[in-house]
């Protein structure tokens, strides 16, 4: 597949912000236009081919070398195309994005697809805190699209998320999905505590173990197998995620909360017994 | 020394209403053309084609001090999209409904604004809003110091003890370098402290032998003794509420003649209440001023979109709270006031903001007097100050005013008379309701006017082909003499002035200030009164 | 010669109790009565002696180590701009010019102590009021992972306890061990540590008597969460204050979020407020002055040319842990002694100007120290106390050596000479 290639050149320390970095900015132009594109520098503006090197055919689906922990943005808002990303990337990866797809080998910074409203975003190793959230002072996070995430996630995963699915393949750091509106969360390794802390609607789905038990505000509804997630999970299955039979054939715990805010979510824990 | 020159000048306050004529200016000042000694060494703007008017003077905003500032604290989401970068003539801001200091005065420049009074000033907490009036800068400004709830004062009241009241008052409005007396839900701020809702005009006050009623009264009379320059500036009772007409022009016809300013009066015309739905009172409100010549009154016009709602009316703010599920902040403010906080989306959709907006519309549209009417969104809670083109372009062209209206819900347009109001505002009166009368009103014998003497405030705009395109951005904003403002772009900056009042008072209450002090304030009295320091530009305005 | 005087504010905490009787004896305070034992060490410990700046360890002029610090700070691409929370609001002004001139990164103490409260706030509001209305009003009064006992020993007789009404009064202590602050408050109620999330939805949903089927609640039977709730909706007026045993422990704001939630359901039955037991004199200021400058209040960066708000990425012991800035400004504060260790290492590794009036562990590693006089006793600025009420600091001895502001200043000035472009006023 061509693509428009984009090697760190050096090791980044200080910070740079590279929402320049998307398909939807750099489809069509030509290699020198690429690396002219303005990237922030610390507090400067460089050129883009300063900091990295440029190669490829200029066309709307990018491949991102090197390591780009300090590299942060990419992918901002972008709404088309696919970044392909070969090392780590830094904070706010993919923040904002309408669509397109960004796919992560390695590990990635905080708030990636903070806000994000469509579009897909795999993340092969780990996820920094605020994945899929919303920033200080926002009502909602996350407002559609599918982040999958192989690794774990750390702290606050989902919150105030909107609408839009989320699946985590690890553990999950605390307050996963708290002021949850509406949306899905799938965790299929530990589940932390403080599940859907303040969460009005949505569903968060445990698969695997639980850090502590729900909050006192939550309640025990059933144990059942709801039948939405046999569609959720068929497609996480497709997507590598690690679906078991038993999860398809299962009972699930429903406990039902926050009863502190609407009571409308659930939370369902796939019962190993 | 400077010269504008072949401008279509409009300077309702001596006359001149569209004539063309030279506008020069001397040591900040508007001096006679026969009195420029050296015309050649003078710098000339050319305004042949252009509208020349006074700078702006705004009579109600909320751009300083506590409140605001906590607005822009809990707000992060209202400032992330709305900035500016520092330019090495400006400084960096932004926000779209609490524009930070310099933002602020930045807009207001470029709008063509030169004067702006903030609208609440808690006297605890004065020398907050002058730390950051001195940050806003090159526009002039005052504060209004809130009094109608002050626990020193409603104790003079109920013991009948008017010069003592008096008094406080003055020394009130020096110690916290207050320009005039607000007065905002007199009684209903301190009876909300007591777990009581709602006050109406008269309603006991708990735990005061006082009245709404008798507080404005007293503190309208004061404001006549004391020879203040404008006020008292009086935010009513019920202020926000269906049905609420009554208790506004109920208060009218108490003051009795007495000069009052009624505060973003929008707000204050509501109809309906009780089991009936809300609907517009405003041709009831509106009589009732035009009949009440010693009323002067500004809008509070709602404007569409997310905004900041913020008031000394902490039981308000509460009340929007609860109906709107926002986040709320409040702050009661010891023995003096309230305040609130509340984020708020005026939606073209929701039947509430549309018909609040049409209210505002009906009320400027039937207040007949346009020295009396002046144009405010009481900023930020109807809506942001940079609204206000689009206002005036609603008010000077029915077409567009008619096309808005009809995109409202029906149920709006049904429930207030806006649709039979035919009439629109000349250039010459929206010169009056945003500078000629506001600075009249405020007793600003140097602003609002071009005439011999008049600080040289000036505004040029380019005549477009709409009214909200023009007076988005000025031509040439000259503020003191200096032209600041070029183009529409802040060219040069400057500290404004804070305008301040010193009425002067009998220095017998002090003992039982000091005691009063002692006894309920956290803050010792002799370290009470804001210093010199925080007023490095002050101006003071005489008392009659 | 012995001076005596009045009205003399404390800046050392956030109380700014303002009724202190200072005695002065030539340069050096010998007295200060009515202060507690935090604030006469701060009065009587501190030296007003001229000191010379110093430049790598050399001591220089004064306008010598300014061209030096700003020479640093310029040739920066990152650099950072920390502390802020005991230095007046005119030299914060200063720094907020600074970092917005400079394109710096902008971060106050806030983010390490209460900067969990304000992003709760932004996140649920804040019902809220000034110390005097808790202390003529209130009838219960909770304190919450704090022990002011020990960090604002004056708070209990001048805000929260006043000894005249002081019978009239609950104090209630939620804490995970005892304290000084429960020795002497009416019902002290020791948690689990962490759990004080659960402990508080557990409230609002008992304020609502909505119902809970678990029996205990962070170590604690539920029947003394029912017996608390009942207090808190039937009192006439409450407060919670909040330490930082609630923003430090985790959860962080949304500890704070849900306390702010529950206060200001509690308002729809009663009158109730919660306030944030700030600890740095003027941390509060720092906030206020930032905010209203650039719309954010701490966490600020100036790298593109206008405030962008980022806690967690743009606070300080963010920026340093992951190595992101290359010269650092530190007014007022001493992180290096303050920092988690793995960011306090890495301000090792890069310039460091300082600017405060006492030496510290930072100002030994710095590259340039600036010795400015001490606000409250040899300079005169504002201080905002913890519930925002703004206070002039009256200095009680004369300077001999520069203030924050106008070291700040000459700094600013320097630095808008080396980056070219003279400010144009009028």
């Amino acid at each position: 597949m061509s693509a428009t290639v984009l090697q760190a050149r050096a090791n980044l320390t200080l910070p740079v912000e590279a929402d320049s970095i998307t398909p939807d900015r750099i489809d069509g132009l030509q290699q020198v236009a690429v690396g002219n594109l303005p990237i922030l520098y610390g507090r400067e503006w460089a050129p883009l081919g300063d900091l990295f090197a440029v190669s490829g055919d200029g066309r709307a689906d990018l491949v991102l070398e090197g390591d780009l922990t300090h590299v942060k943005r990419i992918g901002q808002g972008m709404t088309r195309g696919t970044i392909a990303i070969h090392g780590n990337a830094g904070l706010h990866l993919g923040s904002q994005m309408r669509g397109g797809e960004i796919t992560v080998d390695s590990n990635v910074g905080g708030w990636a697809g903070a806000h994000m409203a469509g579009g897909r975003l795999r993340i092969y190793g780990d996820a920094g805190p605020m994945l899929g959230s919303a920033y200080p002072g926002e009502r909602r996070g996350m407002t559609g699209g599918v982040i999958l995430v192989e690794g774990s996630a750390a702290a606050r995963v989902g919150e105030r998320m909107r609408r839009g699915l989320i699946a985590v393949g690890g553990s999950t750091g605390d307050f996963p999905g708290a002021r949850m509106i509406a949306g899905s969360l799938f965790v299929f390794g530990q589940l932390g505590p403080r599940a859907g802390a303040g969460m009005k609607r949505g569903s968060i789905v445990s698969l695997g173990s639980l850090a502590s038990g729900v909050l006192p505000t939550f309640q025990y509804s059933c144990r059942f197998a709801p039948g939405f997630l046999q569609l959720y999970l068929r497609y996480l299955l497709r997507w590598g995620m690690p679906v078991t039979p038993a999860h398809l054939q299962g009972q699930y715990q429903r406990y039902t909360g926050d009863i502190n805010t609407l009571g409308k979510g659930e939370i369902l824990i796939y019962d190993q017994h | 020394m400077l010269g504008i020159l072949n401008g279509r000048v409009y300077d309702p306050a001596n006359g001149v209403d569209g004539q063309v004529q030279d506008i020069w200016v001397q040591d900040g000042r508007i001096v006679a053309a026969d009195q420029v000694p050296n015309r050649e060494a003078a710098e000339i703007f050319d305004a042949a084609g252009l509208v020349v008017m006074p700078g702006g003077v705004d009579i109600h905003s909320h751009i300083a001090g506590s409140k605001v500032n906590a607005g822009r604290r809990m707000c992060p989401e209202d400032h992330r999209a709305d900035t500016g970068a520092q330019n090495g003539v400006t400084r960096s801001g932004g926000g779209h409904s609490v524009p930070t200091t310099f933002a602020t005065g930045y807009h207001y420049l470029e709008m063509g604004y030169t004067t702006v009074m903030e609208a609440a000033m808690p006297p605890l907490l004065a020398r907050h809003t002058h730390e950051e009036m001195n940050d806003v800068p090159l526009l002039d400004k005052g504060a209004y110091t809130l009094m109608g709830n002050n626990r020193f004062l409603l104790g003079c009241l109920g013991h009948r003890q008017k010069a003592k009241a008096r008094d406080f008052a003055a020394w009130l409005l020096e110690a916290s370098r207050g320009y005039a007396i607000k007065i905002v839900n007199p009684g209903g701020v301190e009876n909300w402290k007591a777990g009581k809702r709602e006050t109406d005009l008269d309603d006991p006050v708990l735990g005061w032998d006082a009245t709404p009623r008798e507080i404005i009264l007293a503190l309208a009379d004061i404001s006549t003794e004391l020879g203040l320059p404008h006020g008292p500036h009086l935010h009513v009772n019920r202020l926000g509420q269906a049905g609420n007409a009554s208790t506004t022009i109920r208060t009218i016809e108490a003051l009795d003649g007495r000069r009052t300013h009624l505060a973003h009066l929008q707000f204050a015309s509501y109809g309906g209440g009780g089991r009936h739905p809300l609907r517009s009172a405003a041709a009831e409100v509106a009589a009732a001023v035009n009949a009440n010549h010693n009323v002067t009154a500004d809008i509070g016009q709602v404007v569409f979109g997310p905004t900041t709602t913020m008031t000394a009316d902490g039981p308000l703010e509460h009340t929007l709270h609860q109906l709107s599920g926002s986040k709320w902040l409040n702050n009661d403010v010891e023995e003096e006031t309230g305040g609130g906080v509340v984020p708020m989306n005026h939606a073209r959709r929701n039947t509430v903001s549309a018909l609040q907006w049409c209210i505002g519309m009906e009320l400027f549209l039937s207040l007949e007097d346009p020295w009396r009417t002046f144009l405010t969104t009481d900023h930020p809670n109807g809506g942001p100050f940079t609204a206000y083109p689009e206002i005036i372009h609603c008010l000077m062209d029915r077409e567009f005013r008619s096309q808005m209206l009809s995109s409202l819900p029906d149920k709006a347009q049904s429930r207030c008379g806006l649709a039979g109001l035919q009439r629109e505002y000349s250039l010459q009166e929206i010169v009056i309701i945003t500078r000629a009368g506001t600075a009249r009103a405020l007793g600003l014998a140097n602003k609002g006017h071009l005439g011999v003497g008049a600080d040289a405030d000036i505004a040029v705009y380019a005549p477009q082909l709409n009214w909200s395109m023009m007076f988005r951005r000025a031509r040439l904003v000259v503020k003191g003499g200096r032209v600041v403002v070029r183009d529409g772009q802040v060219v040069a900056v400057c500290p404004g002035h804070t305008l301040c009042v010193t009425p002067g008072w009998d220095e017998g209450i002090l003992p039982s200030l000091r005691e009063h002090f002692e006894q309920h304030y956290t803050v010792g009295f002799d370290n009470y009164a804001v210093q010199d320091d925080y007023v490095p530009y002050c101006e003071v305005i005489r008392c009659k | 010669m012995t001076r005596t005087v009045e009205h003399v504010v404390c800046p050392t905490c956030g109380c700014l109790c303002d009724d202190l009787v200072v005695e002065v004896d030539g340069t050096r305070v010998t007295q200060a009565r009515r202060a507690c034992p935090n604030g006469r060490t701060f009065f009587k410990s501190y030296d007003p002696t001229p000191r010379l700046p110093r430049v790598h360890g050399r001591e220089v002029e004064w306008n010598e180590a300014i061209a030096e610090a700003a020479r640093m700070l310029t040739q920066a691409r990152s650099p950072l701009i920390y502390g802020l929370s005991s230095t007046a609001t005119e030299a914060q002004r200063c720094a907020v010019e600074l970092a917005d001139r400079l394109g710096a990164i902008l971060d106050t103490t806030s983010s390490l102590c209460h900067g969990p409260a304000v992003l709760a706030m932004q996140s649920v509001g804040l019902p809220g009021c000034t110390l005097g209305e808790i202390r003529s009003n209130a009838d219960l009064v909770i304190f919450w992972g704090c022990n002011p006992a020990v960090s604002h020993p004056r708070h209990f007789a001048r805000y929260s306890l006043p000894p005249a009404n002081r019978r009239s009064r609950v104090a209630v202590v939620v804490d995970v061990r005892p304290t000084a602050t429960s020795d002497i408050a009416d019902l002290f109620l020791q948690v689990e540590p962490g759990s004080d999330l659960e402990i508080l939805t557990a409230l609002r949903a008992l304020v609502h008597a909505r119902p809970l089927s678990a029996r205990a609640i962070g170590g604690v039977p539920l029947a003394n969460w029912e017996d608390l709730a009942g207090r808190m909706k039937s009192c006439r007026m409450g407060v919670v204050f909040a330490g930082v045993g609630l923003t430090m422990s985790q959860g962080r704001d949304l500890n704070l979020g849900e306390l702010f939630s529950l206060v200001a359901e509690l308002n729809d039955c009663t009158r109730f407020a919660a306030m944030p037991m700030r600890g740095h004199g003027n941390v509060a200021g720092a906030d206020q002055v930032l905010t209203w400058q650039s719309g954010y209040p701490f966490a600020v960066n100036y790298g593109r040319g206008f405030p962008r708000y980022g806690p967690g990425e743009f606070s300080a012991v963010d920026v340093l842990a992951h190595g992101e800035a290359d010269a650092a400004l530190i007014i007022a504060s001493d992180p290096l002694a303050h920092l988690p260790s793995s960011s306090a290492v890495h301000l090792r590794e890069i310039p460091v100007v300082a600017i405060d009036p006492r030496e510290s562990l930072t100002t030994r590693i710095a590259q340039v120290v600036l010795p400015t006089a001490c606000y409250g006793l040899d300079a005169a600025g504002t201080y905002y106390r913890m519930d925002g009420v703004p206070i002039r600091l009256r200095p009680v001895i004369s300077s001999a050596r520069p203030t924050d502001e106008q070291a700040l200043q000459q700094l600013l000035d320097s630095v808008v000479r080396v980056s070219a472009g003279a400010v144009p006023t009028c």
